[in-house]
């Protein structure tokens, strides 16, 4: 279980989130909504450890980040390394048992070619393919289906499913509804700094429908496309 | 297009702040070093003036990547695309040609001032599948990216090793070690992303310890060539080759200290005036690494638990 209490950031005077408090467990899945700019990725970041904040984050496996695998909403890459060296260095930072890699290439990402070159959706399954080395936990997947193809889509949606099984704690950001629909067990609504809705998958309908409503509402009539 | 070039130097400008460098200082001192390298290049090199050109075509150049391009393409009218890269490429070239013209080479100037215009025609695509195997794949990413971007300098390097054998002089063979070196040491004025050091499941003096042994193996590599052959050539000068080697070490060693103890800032003009007084009195390495190093364990410690 991780428990985040009361978790607060503020960048100078500017305050971007606010007493958020989550309790996530192992084997569940969740997810996290918000529009563009609510905090999602700072919050990731402050779970990760990657920003100071306020408020504590207890983890039954120790500090986050030793069982943690992050995948940022958009990695980053060095100019000139491969996609296996990128996997090596990624499993280095882990001590982990040297890994056949190739073998393990389940998006068929052309590993010897610079990782920079790569499309944003290969970017991103090379990232996650990393991440699933290292034997995590806990994953926070920011927008893991950004930029990716459909097929990948459907593979990322199974290893998501698969890591639930395998009491892996999974904490997603998605813009697109539907995924978050297909594999989370509880969805929780960022707004206003904090978590304002925590809706379970039974009520996963009313929430969309609130969202359309709060998200388009009379936007579109404003423009008054011609 | 004035709006995108007040933009750009404002840019530019910024990247100086980051150096450490005041604009105002910048300007004088660039263009005193610019004069006095040109001056020198053209009283003590025959083909000054081909070297010049590639030098500033070199430059302009750059200016052709292809993602880059594209943005202007798509953001200006075709003619303001061409009117705007040309002037940027004359802005680029503008000191070389000036240059040219107090040399009373004006041909030269010329062809560069026409070089400049044509040059636009050639975008660089970045489309090559091509990729360079290193040594250094066990412990990426340093010495993976560094021997990739300055394998040039390496060759070269190695060239003038053969040289200095062939001609008995180990001064070009020292030389050739310290540039070696040098280009080790580039490797650490780079500041990674915070991600890069937050992955790693070790304490901040395990993660310098696991860099320093890092350093000490692929230097070693890289310097192995000229190493094996200067000690059989110039076997009762061993001592000196040893002793550059290992003071090596430690300037690549606190080149890295210097950018994780003011990470996540980059490396700016003060830790270079602190190299350059290090490499003019070497002893002051004794003061300065310890130093670094509670600084560096300090800064580590905010993203290493």
């Amino acid at each position: 279980m991780i428990t985040i209490e009361n978790l607060s950031k503020s960048y100078g005077d500017k305050t971007v989130l606010e007493n958020i408090t989550l309790n996530l467990k192992k084997g569940k899945v969740y997810g996290i909504v918000g529009e563009n700019g609510a905090g999602k990725t700072t919050l990731f970041n402050c779970i990760s450890g990657l920003e100071k904040h306020n408020g504590t984050i207890n983890c039954e496996y120790g500090i986050p980040k030793t069982s943690l695998g992050y995948l940022q909403t958009d990695p980053y890459f060095f100019s000139k390394i491969t996609g296996l060296e990128y996997l090596k260095l990624l499993s280095n930072a882990r001590n982990l048992k040297p890994i056949d890699f190739s073998e393990k290439n389940i998006f068929d990402l052309p590993l010897n070619e610079y990782a920079i070159k790569y499309s944003t959706g290969m970017k991103k399954k090379l990232a996650l393919t990393a991440l699933l080395f290292q034997e995590n936990k806990f994953f926070i997947l920011d927008e893991p289906f950004n930029g990716v193809d459909i097929h990948s889509n459907m593979i990322i949606t199974e290893i998501i499913l698969q890591l639930k099984q395998l009491e892996k704690t999974i904490l997603i950001s998605s813009h697109i509804f539907s995924t978050l629909n297909e594999t989370c067990d509880e969805i929780f609504l960022l707004k206003n700094k904090t978590i304002s809705m925590q809706v379970k998958k039974e009520d996963f309908d009313i929430l969309e429908n609130e969202l359309k409503e709060f998200s388009i509402g009379n936007r579109i009539s404003k423009l008054n496309l011609k | 297009m004035k709006k995108y070039f007040t933009l750009q130097f404002k840019m530019f400008h910024r990247q100086l702040s980051e150096w450490g460098i005041e604009p105002i200082l910048a300007y004088p001192l660039g263009l005193s070093i610019f004069i006095l390298i040109s001056l020198q290049l053209f009283n003590k090199t025959q083909y000054a003036d081909v070297i010049y050109i590639g030098i500033a075509l070199s430059q302009i150049i750059k200016s052709n990547e292809e993602v880059r391009n594209n943005f202007l393409k798509l953001t200006y009218s075709l003619v303001d695309y061409l009117k705007l890269r040309i002037i940027e490429n004359w802005i680029i070239a503008s000191p070389f040609i000036i240059f040219l013209i107090y040399q009373e080479n004006y041909l030269f100037a010329f062809i560069l001032l026409i070089s400049c215009v044509f040059s636009i025609l050639f975008v660089l695509k970045s489309r090559f599948n091509f990729y360079l195997p290193t040594p250094f794949y066990k412990y990426p990413f340093e010495f993976t990216i560094g021997f990739r971007t300055n394998f040039i300098l390496y060759i070269f390097a190695y060239f003038l090793t053969i040289m200095s054998i062939v001609v008995s002089n180990f001064n070009l063979g020292i030389f050739s070690l310290i540039a070696t070196i040098i280009g080790c040491t580039t490797y650490f004025t780079y500041s990674e992303n915070k991600f890069y050091i937050w992955i790693h499941s070790l304490n901040p003096k395990e993660f310098l310890y696991a860099k320093s042994k890092m350093i000490v193996l692929y230097t070693t590599i890289l310097c192995s060539p000229i190493l094996i052959s200067l000690s059989i050539q110039f076997y009762n000068k061993i001592d000196i080759i040893l002793g550059i080697q290992c003071l090596g070490y430690l300037f690549i060693y606190m080149t890295m200290l210097a950018k994780y103890s003011i990470y996540p800032e980059k490396l700016n003009i003060r830790f270079g005036i602190v190299i350059a007084l290090t490499i003019w009195l070497p002893p002051i390495l004794i003061l300065i690494i310890p130093y670094l190093y509670i600084e560096s364990t300090k800064k580590l410690k905010e993203l290493l638990q």
